[in-house]
């Protein structure tokens, strides 16, 4: 055994404090807490790649005639200058409807009415249980138009 | 007669517990939280009742009612918007484009942007809706 033996004084075991890590951990959770968004989303289909075949329309017996329900500035829905609200365009659907299953429903918004109206009468038109939906817009005019 | 009761040790409070609750409730909150779908503007979408469930992934595009423009959550020009989108499309041309817009957007303002998109080549376009009342 050497003359000169350093010896170390035996260490006290330390231990880890965990109160660091648990407040990283409140600050977390309070961060997922705030930031975190409860509302409920769903989504409307705006394009999607067409699965009708394109000889399909002419398959059937009687050639199929359009609706077109107009939405005006104020969010009325309009079918042939007449304002519709949404029991009686319900009705106008269901009696087209019933005619022919497959009628196609033209939506022509007005540039100025709202979103929520469009996606209004759309529920009112999947609702009536048409299949054949479609959204039309004028080309703005070169004025008005973004430049891409 | 006067019953002692023997001097018990000072238990020492676990942490362990606490910990397990907390840790619960933050992946709780990571994993409900929807991040994907905020904005740095004011957006609330409009109310409809026949609307599908949203999927996850895909690029979702918020549309302010004064025309404010922010892809996935960072504000973007429009003209920086077809770029950005042209090499999404690119890498991906089944990418789902979700359009975030608020319920007072006027549809000039929407339908010219699925107009455009459409042009630059995306094939799947949804409109974000509620079905509750904010």
């Amino acid at each position: 055994m050497p003359a000169f033996a350093i010896r170390r004084p035996p260490r006290r075991h330390s231990m880890i404090s965990v109160v660091s890590m648990i407040d990283v951990m409140m600050i977390l959770l309070f961060f997922f807490m705030v930031t975190s968004s409860y509302l409920n989303l769903d989504m409307v289909p705006a394009l999607q790649k067409s699965d009708e075949v394109p000889g399909a329309a002419s398959a059937t017996a009687a050639p199929a005639t359009t609706l077109m329900i107009r939405i005006a500035a104020g969010g009325q829905a309009m079918v042939g200058g007449d304002s519709l609200d949404a029991p009686a365009l319900t009705a106008l659907l269901q009696t087209r409807l019933a005619s022919d299953p497959l009628t196609p429903i033209v939506l022509f918004p007005s540039g100025a009415a709202h979103l929520q109206d469009l996606i209004r009468v759309m529920d009112t038109v999947t609702r009536a249980g048409a299949v054949r939906v479609r959204v039309i817009r004028i080309e703005a005019s070169p004025a008005t138009q973004v430049t891409p | 007669m006067k019953l002692r009761r023997p001097n018990r040790p000072a238990e020492r409070e676990t942490v362990v517990a606490l910990i397990d609750v907390t840790f619960f409730l933050l992946i709780f909150f990571m994993l409900v939280g929807r991040l994907d779908a905020t904005a740095p503007f004011a957006v609330q979408p409009p109310m409809g009742t026949t609307g599908t469930d949203l999927p996850a992934g895909g690029i979702t595009l918020s549309l302010s009612p004064s025309g404010d423009l922010a892809l996935d959550g960072a504000p973007i020009t429009a003209t920086a918007l077809d770029a950005a989108l042209t090499a999404r499309l690119t890498a991906n041309p089944a990418t789902l484009v979700r359009i975030n817009a608020d319920q007072a957007t006027e549809l000039r303002r929407v339908l010219a942007l699925i107009t455009r998109f459409e042009d630059l080549g995306a094939t799947d376009i949804a409109l974000i809706v509620t079905p509750e009342a904010p």
